[in-house]
């Protein structure tokens, strides 16, 4: 979650994280954030808001489809994102499923 | 699995390793945007029972509600733009420009922030030019109103430290000690800012700053100290005719000037957010060497989020250690010169008194009723302290002094 929220930019080993968000709206994004870190779309809004206008950082990327995702997260090796249960392949790696 | 119908969130990284070496390098970024642009805005409108005085939520605004206008729009309304630059992964800067109610009534738009980052590591930045200190847990946005609960932050609190901007060195390192994220940032900078009422610029020199800001899961911790000089001439006309008076007035010039007198200002703040509710409080010494004087001030507020609604409960006050001075002894002065210096006596009675001290219980709610667009409602209940005219401004004749004050607020925020 702190990779999501930006408070931390590596992972755990040290390599650099790039966190992919799915689209605002989305019902996935809703769950997501609901479920890991109790806040609501306006309370994400709202924490991205914050940064922004200390001028400390932008939001993570955004995409409009699972299969953006999913493209994005198989070309770049530090990409991490969530998607549906349903669309797990061989092509993604699963690092938590709560 | 019949129950399917239960969406399951898995958080994925690709299968490829990660520590593969490929053509890709994990330091640049391709999809990085270069420049960004995000705005920010409150319409908003106040009503205060109070007629022969004006509320307003910075004592650089020169009117508000109460006398002013009976609804003011000028209070809490603004509109600010923000452009970001990434000049390469390393180097950014910001300029954030803001249209608000200035000093003189007008709402040409100003500079807020200026600055040029330097990233030396993603933990450890420098920033050079114009930027907010982060003295108070909402500084950081106090005039983007969507960040925050409430209409605006506790002005007894926020009052203890008006300027917003400030022009300098900004140094930021950010650690990881367990699950503890620790943010310390010191800067050492200046500030200009022109007052309202033809009161001349306040002159901040030397301005050392520190702040520590510790966040473990829903849990954020900050405090700060500051150190600065401050001259704001003003009052020099009126203090330098206690002069005339002798060594006794002369000690009483030397004591209330502020012609390059220390500032120190202590916070600390602590906010526990863990989703559906909040709780925040805040503390504030700020100790002016001046007519200013020590001012002591502490809020505490607490919300609850159910569905798209926020209402949230706030105490807050703010009281100054010594808001009166005996002044020039009359005994043994002639008639003309006792008239004089009781009339001193009285200007400088009034000037002390005008260091807030005040109650206020705040009632309110947030709606956000829609994703980047918030509605907000707040009622306030002030009881000014005896003799205090607390963060009223442009007192009329017929205003008394002590006695309650109740704001009614509506506001309107958005982000884009």
């Amino acid at each position: 979650m702190d990779i999501f929220l930006g408070r931390r930019t590596r992972f755990p080993d040290g390599s650099s994280a790039v966190p992919i968000d799915q689209i605002e709206g989305s019902p996935i994004r809703e769950e997501f954030y609901t479920r890991l870190a109790e806040m609501s779309p306006a309370q994400i809004k709202a924490f991205w808001s914050k940064v922004i206008f200390t001028g400390r950082g932008q939001p993570p990327i955004t995409v409009a489809t699972a299969a953006e995702a999913k493209k994005l997260l198989s070309t770049n090796p530090n990409a991490i994102s969530y998607v549906d249960q349903t669309l797990v392949d061989s092509s993604l790696r699963v690092v938590l499923a709560p | 699995m019949n129950n399917c119908s239960a969406r399951i969130i898995v958080i994925v990284l690709s299968a490829i390793s990660v520590y593969a070496t490929g053509a890709y390098s994990a330091d640049q970024d391709a999809d990085t945007q270069i420049l960004s642009f995000s705005g920010f805005g409150t319409l908003g409108e106040v009503h205060s029972s109070q007629d022969k005085a004006d509320f307003t939520a910075s004592i650089f605004q020169p009117n508000g509600a109460g006398y002013t206008h009976s609804w003011s729009s000028d209070v809490d309304s603004l509109i600010g733009g923000q452009l970001s630059a990434n000049f390469a992964p390393k180097l950014s800067a910001v300029v954030q420009v803001i249209a608000e109610q200035n000093y003189d009534g007008s709402y040409t738009p100003h500079v807020e922030w200026a600055n040029i980052r330097y990233q030396f590591t993603p933990d450890f930045s420098i920033r050079l030019g114009r930027a907010e200190l982060p003295t108070f847990l909402f500084s950081d946005t106090r005039k983007v109103g969507y960040t925050y609960p409430w209409i605006r932050p506790p002005v007894e609190v926020y009052s203890l430290l008006p300027i917003t901007a400030s022009d300098g060195v900004h140094l930021s390192a950010r650690f990881h000690l367990g699950d503890v994220t620790d943010t310390l940032q010191g800067s050492y900078v200046q500030s200009d800012t022109q007052q309202p009422n033809n009161n001349g610029v306040a002159i901040a020199r030397d301005s050392f700053n520190l702040s520590n800001t510790a966040e473990y899961e829903s849990l954020t911790f900050r405090v700060s100290y500051q150190h600065a000089r401050l001259t704001i001439s003003a009052l020099d006309a009126f203090l330098d005719s206690f002069k005339t008076f002798g060594p006794q007035g002369v000690a009483i010039a030397d004591k209330y000037n502020s012609d390059n007198k220390p500032v120190v200002t202590e916070v600390a703040g602590v906010s526990y957010d863990p989703g559906r509710w909040f709780v925040t409080s805040e503390w504030g010494h700020a100790y002016f060497d001046s007519f200013l004087g020590a001012r002591t001030a502490w809020y505490v507020s607490g919300g609850y989020r159910a569905w798209k609604f926020t209402p949230y409960v706030t105490y807050s006050e703010g009281s100054a250690s010594s808001n009166s001075d005996r002044g020039l002894t009359l005994t043994g002065l002639s008639p003309p010169l006792r008239g004089l210096a009781t009339g001193l006596n009285a200007g400088l009675n009034s000037l002390l008194e005008s260091i807030p001290t005040q109650k206020t219980v705040s009632l309110g709610v947030r709606w956000d009723f829609l994703k980047n667009i918030d509605l907000k409602l707040q009622a306030d209940h002030t009881r000014l302290g005896a003799d205090s005219s607390g963060t009223l401004i442009n007192l009329q004749p017929g205003f008394l002094p002590g006695g309650t004050v109740n704001l009614f607020s509506a506001t309107i925020d958005l982000v884009f």
